[in-house]
């Protein structure tokens, strides 16, 4: 083996596994659009968490929240080319996201029915085997934590739904006021409106289980 | 500033968005409202633990089932554009060698052809132009038809522009006249 190619293969074994993982969102899309087609699996694993997430506590269905979100690379994928690259990439899939989060609510006010997956996420909770959260905790804490990670889910899911999208993008994803107008479509007055009434109204759900 | 105005600022007081005299009042205001104490608290709270919640990862196979979906995606693309560059190409040869056999018959038919057409009226003296009812004075430029019908230049078909006193408007206006053979003076 000459000392070129062993020069080489070191190189090879110790390159970047990702070798996107370095670049910006901007630089991740134009490389996709040149015709690297791994790029988009970076862009995926950049985004699939923080949408399900997204969706989830828009939507209350994990399952769903995936579908959803596959449904948002599918777009994102399709229609790639005609992205506006002067404006954000998480911006434009937070707008997908938030779109097809708000047509799925809009079918289900629809047509309501009480998902499966809903069901079976309350059987799970009720039947969940016997977990050991934290031996050094005491009992009445672990469950007040318990009881509280309920309530705060509840609380969320209760908000009206336009309220609930850019109170999400806020508090979860840590959106600034002007994404979140872009995202939902909205003009600022109305994005600072909703989000006070949001937290006006997830403050007074929450209020009296906390005393 | 009363309960109502602080819930109103609340998110932007929250947010260190109030100018410094409103800030300072919120802040009065909590200092001195349980109620607002309260609700300030019960929000934060309700944050902290909103924010502490697990993140929802994505099952394992969301990777695999998302790589079918544009493996079929791509499938679908390719054939599509591979039908469709077809197609284009198809349609721009035939157009070429349409154009291009159009623009060989048009060129032999003027090399073989021109004695056939008839030669173009040319009248560069006055004289014909009366001889068709132009009347003197309208500029035009040099003649290539005798037939009004085929010549937009031909005397027959100007228009008269003259302009004349309105009194009822206390100025002058134009007038337009038709050509003759359009039923004009």
């Amino acid at each position: 083996m000459t000392l070129a190619v062993r020069d080489g293969l070191r190189g090879l074994r110790h390159a970047p596994r990702t070798p996107f993982a370095d670049l910006e969102d901007a630089q991740v899309v134009q490389a996709f659009l040149e015709g690297l087609d791994r790029a988009f699996d970076e862009l995926v694993s950049r985004y699939q968490v923080r949408l399900v997430n997204f969706i989830y506590r828009t939507v209350g269905d994990r399952e769903r929240a995936e579908d959803l979100v596959q449904e948002v690379f599918i777009r994102i994928y399709r229609h790639l080319h005609r992205f506006d690259q002067t404006k954000k990439f998480s911006t434009w899939a937070y707008t997908i996201a938030s779109n097809l989060a708000k047509n799925e609510l809009r079918n289900r006010s629809r047509n309501p029915l009480v998902l499966f997956q809903t069901i079976k996420r309350h059987w799970d909770a009720d039947h969940r085997p016997l977990q050991f959260e934290d031996s050094r905790s005491r009992p009445d804490d672990l469950f007040r934590k318990r009881h509280l990670k309920e309530l705060v889910e509840q609380s969320v899911s209760q908000l009206p739904e336009h309220h609930r999208v850019v109170f999400v993008l806020r508090e979860l994803e840590g959106k600034t006021y002007e994404e979140i107008a872009e995202i939902t479509g909205c003009n600022l007055g109305t994005v600072k409106s909703r989000l006070n009434r949001a937290r006006n109204s997830f403050a007074t759900i929450i209020a009296p289980h906390l005393d | 500033m009363n309960c109502c105005e602080f819930r109103e600022k609340y998110s932007d007081f929250a947010d260190g968005l109030l100018p410094s005299r409103q800030r300072s009042e919120a802040g009065a205001h909590l200092g001195t409202c349980a109620a607002c104490r309260r609700f300030d608290a019960a929000l934060r709270a309700g944050l902290d633990a909103l924010r502490a919640l697990p993140s929802v990862g994505v099952s394992r196979g969301f990777g695999p089932r998302l790589r079918q979906r544009l493996r079929g995606e791509f499938a679908v693309r390719v054939p599509l554009m591979a039908r469709w560059s077809g197609a284009s190409a198809t349609l721009l040869l035939v157009a070429t060698m349409g154009f291009l056999g159009w623009d060989l018959l048009e060129s032999r038919a003027a090399h073989r052809g021109r004695a056939a057409w008839p030669a173009p009226a040319w009248s560069p003296s006055p004289a014909p132009l009366a001889a068709l009812g132009a009347e003197p004075g309208y500029a035009s430029p040099p003649r290539y038809s005798a037939d009004p019908r085929f010549d937009a230049f031909h005397p027959l078909n100007s228009i008269l522009v003259t302009e004349e006193a309105n009194p009822a408007v206390g100025g002058g206006r134009f007038r337009f006249d038709l050509p003759a053979v359009w039923g004009g003076p």
